[in-house]
């Protein structure tokens, strides 16, 4: 394992809630919930980890962790807050290294492998980090040391809240094999089960199959189970990132059940959506729609132009052809969301293609 | 029900209906193909509800039977069977057993009754036309036709009947084709109609080059084209289609006359180094003279020279280059006559005899 790299994953201890109970001294020490309220169809964003004791946990129905804990304290969001924590912590990192990613307001992946600070020691490194933040922020992070993303993430989740773990290079190997697939980047809820039917549990199981069987059973994704089990995840940490994809979806307190309010509610979703790729100068080719009806059933219908999407009527069109083939009107919908992809730049173009038919609606009279 | 049929009768029908079905459906049935079984006769039916294709074939057979099964997956078997393979259809409760060979396929069905009638109403108008013919007149606009355009009329082909013409007009908004042709008998009836996209294409796939006649029926909501052992039916797009004849009532500077071979050699060769995505040249007019030329993102340089016969004021006009090889391409002349309005409006490539082809094409702005 030589030159290998050093890899520190930074994640915020129950980041908004945590965030709320610093400012809000009352909602310290009871279990809080940040999201929807009870009453509406809101989800828990983020719970404190007094809430977490009675089974609660992000993305649950806030009306369902009521159920589950009726003194629970819920309170909405203030993602100005959060936004203002997160960029005092990012702030903290370039101490460190210029090589940031911050996937999300409350993680970042930074990669210390040419940091000369705590004498290139990525473990005093991130130590380090962790009492800054505590001291500036007055709020926890967990902090996980490797040498990549895969399982510098996973570290990080194993002494929460407040923790610290790192997974050494020659330990890799061993700790990697002892993995519920579950807990493998890349592998969600469906991938886990089939890998289970399949007779795969740990990461010790998953090395067993060879690539071309495993590309067989995942396609694509196959390549990348094949090298995650062997500890092998080249993706570097990215402090570019570029967005793919810019989206907005809205569950709705009573089901849609007719056609133009679905029409209606995808337009809005639309041009917000537009707005935001407007406002980062972008341009998008691709619209997918996501719809989930009242049993939580979800599709998603997608389009890829070769002109961009714009707000004007190309974007009506569009939707219009895309919930043809969806039940909108006679299945309930519960949610709606919208999403532009293939973003590129959006440069004046020298030389623009004149229209024959610039004013023409083609109404039928 | 029971039948058996070879491979080389069922295949080909077969291919035609699934190209229609959509492999993404909320109705499950719809992924199926229908077989309908009469004396002697087997009938398979596909839609997407927007095109309907019925395909019919000589069996030897006594009983009568209605069934639905999933259509690709059917195909998939037939065509990995070997060539002239016997193939044994059965119908086993809600099963169908096909049988070739050492193979055994058992395919999940649903019930007939289930499969959507296609709705059709009445015929107002009819024509007939050669098959050839009719082939030819799509093969030279069907390229010409917007794919996912908004403005949803573009994303079909114009048919526009006027006693005894027939005309295809098919656009996506930067250029547009006409072809014109004569029917063998006058109809009396002019009438303008708007052929969906994916119609259209599977239209072109299912005509031959031959002299045969074809029936077309059609009312303002739909079209049937009949063939022997093929009915095509389509629904209309609902809207209508723009008048392009407004361009040819503009004011027009005097004709360019270029051989076409050198014009399309002389096109394909620039177009090497124009800009990849928005495809840019330049056409700089003079008495005698035409230059065509590029460049790209990468500061590289074509230009081409040919000698042309023009009497009108040097002109400079930008177009993008695919759009004419396109034209110059399709069109069958010895030489090819440019018309240019301005170089902010429209440019008409024709034939100097005949006007039953022409392409308009409009420039980029310079």
């Amino acid at each position: 394992m030589e030159n290998a790299r050093k890899i520190i994953h930074i994640d915020m201890d129950a980041f908004f809630a945590a965030v709320e109970q610093r400012d809000f001294p009352d909602l310290r020490n009871k279990p809080l919930i940040v999201g929807g309220l009870p009453d509406t169809r809101g989800v828990v964003a983020t719970c404190s980890y007094e809430a977490r004791k009675y089974g609660i946990h992000s993305a649950m129905p806030s009306a369902h962790a009521a159920r589950l804990c009726p003194a629970a304290v819920f309170v909405k969001p203030r993602f100005e807050a959060y936004r203002e924590a997160s960029a005092q912590i990012r702030k903290i990192f370039t101490g460190y290294t210029d090589l940031i990613e911050p996937p999300s307001l409350d993680e970042a992946y930074l990669d210390v492998s040419g940091s000369a600070a705590c004498q290139g020691s990525a473990t005093l490194i991130a130590q380090d980090i962790q009492q800054k933040i505590r001291q500036q922020t007055e709020l926890t992070a967990s902090a996980g040391v490797s040498y990549n993303k895969f399982l510098a993430k996973i570290a990080s989740d194993i002494n929460k809240p407040n923790g610290l773990y790192v997974i050494r290079p020659e330990l890799g190997t061993q700790f990697i094999e002892a993995l519920p697939i579950g807990k493998f980047h890349g592998v969600g809820k469906a991938t886990e089960k089939k890998m289970q039917a399949l007779g795969i549990f740990t990461g010790k199981d998953l090395k067993r199959l060879s690539l071309a069987l495993l590309q067989h059973y995942f396609g694509k994704s196959g390549l990348h189970y094949y090298n995650i089990c062997r500890g092998t995840d080249p993706r570097p940490v990215n402090n570019h990132r570029t967005r793919k994809s810019i989206g907005i979806e809205t569950t709705f307190q009573k089901d849609i059940d007719c056609h133009d309010s679905a029409m209606t509610q995808l337009l809005a979703l639309l041009n917000k959506a537009l707005d935001k790729t407007a406002c980062q100068k972008l341009l998008a080719h691709t619209l997918t729609v996501k719809i989930k009806y009242h049993d939580f059933v979800q599709i998603t219908r997608s389009r890829t132009l070769q002109e961009p999407i714009t707000n004007r009527i190309n974007g009506l069109w569009l939707l219009n052809d895309l919930l043809k083939n969806t039940e909108t009107g006679t299945r309930r919908i519960r949610l709606l969301g919208v999403s532009l992809s293939s973003l590129t730049s959006a440069t004046p173009i020298d030389h623009p293609q004149l229209d024959l038919f610039e004013n023409f609606d083609g109404q039928n009279t | 029900m029971k039948f058996i049929i070879n491979r080389e009768q069922f295949l080909p029908p077969l291919q035609q209906i699934v190209a229609v079905i959509e492999k993404k459906q909320t109705m499950p049935i719809l992924s199926n193909v229908l077989l309908v079984l009469t004396e002697n006769n087997l009938v398979l039916t596909g839609t997407d509800l927007e095109i309907q294709l019925v395909a019919s074939m000589p069996i030897e057979n006594k009983d009568f039977a209605r069934i639905t099964v999933p259509a690709r997956k059917l195909l998939d078997i037939c065509k990995l069977l070997p060539n002239d393979a016997e193939i044994k259809f059965e119908q086993q409760n809600d099963k169908v057993r096909i049988i070739s060979g050492r193979g055994r396929f058992s395919l999940s069905t649903l019930p007939a009754e289930d499969y959507p009638e296609f709705s059709e109403s009445a015929v107002e108008h009819q024509f007939s036309i050669h098959a050839g013919n009719l082939k030819k007149a799509l093969e030279k606009t069907v390229f010409c036709m917007a794919n996912q355009d908004f403005r949803y009329y573009l994303n079909g082909l114009m048919l526009n009947i006027s006693n005894s013409r027939i005309k295809l007009v098919a656009s996506d908004g930067h250029r547009l084709s006409v072809f014109e042709d004569a029917l063998e008998t006058a109809v009396g009836y002019e009438a303008r109609i708007i052929i969906p996209r994916k119609g259209v294409v599977e239209l072109g796939r299912m005509l031959d080059d031959s002299d045969l006649d074809v029936a077309v029926d059609f009312s303002s909501n739909n079209i049937r084209i009949t063939l022997p052992n093929l009915v095509f039916s389509a629904k209309l797009v609902d809207a209508r289609y723009p008048d392009f004849n407004r361009v040819f009532q503009q004011d027009f500077n005097e004709p360019v006359l270029i051989s076409r071979q050198l014009l399309k050699d002389a096109l394909a060769r620039v177009a090497i180094l124009s800009n990849e995505k928005f495809k840019g040249v330049s056409f700089d007019i003079s008495e005698s003279s035409l230059k065509i030329s590029t460049h790209n993102p990468e500061h590289e340089e074509a230009e081409e020279e040919l000698s042309i016969e023009y009497q009108g004021e040097p002109l400079t006009i930008a177009f993008n280059v695919q759009y004419l090889i396109d034209a110059v391409t399709n069109l069958d002349s010895e030489d090819v006559i440019l018309t240019i309005a301005s170089n902010q409006s429209s440019c008409i490539v024709e034939e100097p005899v005949s006007q039953a082809y022409k392409f308009i094409v409009m420039p980029m702005r310079l």
